[in-house]
């Protein structure tokens, strides 16, 4: 029997789900392995049972904790997909201010109205199995996983930084043309593809195990931006993981 | 040696002539500031003065990533990929890089040799060119000249704007019969080409400075600056370590098996099944880098497997200088010394 497959969406854009759909040359591929029992943004059915739930976005509000516990009851592996979900994302910004300032900059007068909580990671919820990181999660990496789970290996883990494959490609370096990139600190697997194609890297991926942070601002500073703006770009995407 | 006259912008001409023997792969430019060693299409394009490429040459015989087989999942059997290489003529290259590849040699046909490194290797020729050191080289202290011309088949040597042809070998010989661009000459020596960057003491004295320097508080200083993002080795002549791994199609059906280069600057690398790390730190791995360079496979061969290029300090994004580590461990290795006098 084919493996129940489920997509969920939480606090997201919902691109990286879109960005499954844009899989057409290998959705029929996919659809030999496994079984779509749940996807809101591609059909109406429901399931029960998942075998592999997909989570995409991160918990920001009361309900999101109560439906996360629900869905991780009912499914065998869990995976969380994309930045948001990996590791709270941009949303995690959200986390620097003080969160009673957060609600009435966005719900003004009603702010009341709305619970809500700072942005977590999925994983500071719920246990997740896997991860497929990015801004959006690449449609390669998705398959990667999803190919590995199917044969019942474990799927790649991306422990090196955007640095390696930008290397491997003989990409120019940013830094070599004025730029100030955080590849060096980012963890790879998206084939380098921003800096190969002169846009630097803003850390999507999430941070390498015990990144060099001081190490790392201390190299921004020197390529010409201030302290601040070189904190900023470390916590764009990883608000939850870097601590200053 | 013959020697000859050659127009700079003669050289064109002789790269297309150079074209009967094969392939030519010389540097071009790429990006905003950098080069890289390409196949010539057009040889007007081909750039003469060139401080360095981005990768090495090394690339052209070990390439950054390589299929090296496909196979079925469905019938459990495999096909090696068959490598098919042209002659090839190496145009425009620096000494230090030519050294780099003589060193490779070492590395990959000594004892049980890497077949597709052999393969790409054959029928290789190799043309050098003089270049200027700028603020990174720094070959000269690792006992490679400019003008060291072991390893190649030609020698283009500029001498004000235009260049004289070094013939050296029977290959080379061959190459340019039937060039008819070309003057005999005198053979002259360009003395405007001095290095910037110089280690301070003779390289034959650097496994003795090495033997005391494992302890040094030097390696926390630059481990504190280092990123861990492995351009210095990535980019590094000798470096010659690589992994492998299997990737399945997404039928599930048929996969491929590639490597591509590794680096033990990072942190994944020198850890083994149960998740053990034998270099897990920074500093473990700063210091293991120049041992690699400076000590263990120098003590075996006599000779520093760095080649002074440069790279690693031009593209490590933190600017941490491998001459000027080995200057601090000098400096550092000759108070060791006097003190010792004194206290004698």
């Amino acid at each position: 029997m084919k493996p129940k497959v489920a997509f969920f969406d939480f606090t997201s854009c919902e691109g990286c789900q879109l960005n499954k759909l844009n899989l057409e040359n290998d959705l029929l591929d996919i659809l030999k392995h496994v079984d779509i029992v749940e996807f809101r943004e591609a059909m109406d059915d429901r399931a029960d049972l998942y075998d592999v739930a997909f989570i995409e976005g991160s918990i920001s509000t009361p309900a999101c904790v109560e439906r996360i516990h629900d869905i991780r009851r009912r499914a065998k592996i869990l995976v969380a997909i994309g930045s948001c979900a990996v590791n709270g994302g941009v949303n995690a910004m959200k986390n620097l201010h003080p969160i009673d300032e957060v609600r009435e900059t966005v719900y003004g007068d009603d702010k009341y109205l709305f619970a809500t909580l700072p942005a977590m990671a999925i994983s500071s919820v719920v246990k997740v199995d896997y991860v497929v990181r990015g801004c959006p999660m690449t449609q390669q990496d998705f398959l990667r996983l999803l190919i590995s789970l199917v044969l019942g290996k474990q799927p790649p883990k991306y422990r090196t930084p955007v640095c390696v494959e930008c290397k491997l490609r003989e990409s120019e370096c940013l830094y070599n043309r004025g730029m100030v990139c955080l590849g060096p600190i980012t963890r790879g697997g998206c084939d380098a593809i921003c800096p190969s194609f002169g846009q630097f890297c803003t850390g999507c991926r999430g941070l390498m195990d015990n990144p060099n942070l001081e190490g790392m601002s201390e190299i921004m500073t020197n390529h010409g931006i201030s302290l601040e703006e070189a904190q900023k770009r470390m916590l764009l995407y990883n608000s939850n993981e870097v601590k200053l | 040696m013959e020697c000859y006259s050659l127009l700079r912008t003669d050289v064109p001409d002789l790269i297309d002539h150079l074209g009967a023997y094969g392939e030519i792969v010389a540097p071009h430019s790429k990006g905003d500031v950098s080069y890289s060693f390409e196949v010539v299409q057009d040889s007007n394009k081909v750039v003469l003065d060139y401080d360095r490429t981005l990768l090495p040459l090394k690339k052209m015989f070990l390439p950054p990533q390589e299929k090296l087989m496909d196979f079925s999942l469905k019938s459990l059997s495999y096909t090696p990929i068959k490598l098919h290489i042209k002659p090839r003529v190496f145009f425009a290259i620096h000494s230090y890089e030519m050294q780099s590849i003589l060193r490779l040699d070492h590395s990959m046909l000594s004892g049980q040799a890497e077949s597709n490194y052999l393969r790409r290797r054959k029928k290789s020729r190799f043309i050098g060119i003089s270049f200027k050191p700028d603020e990174f080289h720094f070959s000269e202290s690792v006992g490679i000249p400019i003008e060291e011309m072991e390893g190649f088949d030609l020698y283009l040597n500029e001498v004000d704007g235009d260049y004289q042809l070094y013939v050296l070998t029977k290959n080379g010989h061959s190459l340019i019969e039937g060039f008819e661009k070309i003057k005999t000459a005198e053979p002259e020596i360009a003395e405007d080409r001095k290095f910037n960057k110089k280690i301070r003491f003779h390289y034959n004295r650097l496994p003795q400075v090495f033997q005391y320097a494992y302890h040094s508080e030097i390696w926390a200083e630059v481990a504190s600056r280092c990123v861990g993002c492995g351009s210095c080795t990535l980019t590094c002549p000798t470096c010659f370590c690589f992994d492998v791994k299997d990737e399945v199609t997404v039928t599930a059906e048929s996969g491929m098996r590639q490597r591509s280069w590794d680096s033990c600057m990072l942190s994944t690398f020198a850890e083994i099944a149960g998740g053990e790390n034998f270099r897990e730190k920074t500093i473990n791995r700063t210091r293991h880098r120049l041992y690699r360079k400076f000590k263990y496979i120098t003590d075996e061969e006599g000779l520093p497997w760095c080649v002074g290029c440069g790279r690693c300090t031009a593209f490590c994004p933190a600017e941490i200088s491998l001459p000027d580590i080995l200057n601090d461990l000098i400096n550092e290795d000759e108070k060791a010394q006097h003190h010792h006098q004194v206290m004698a």
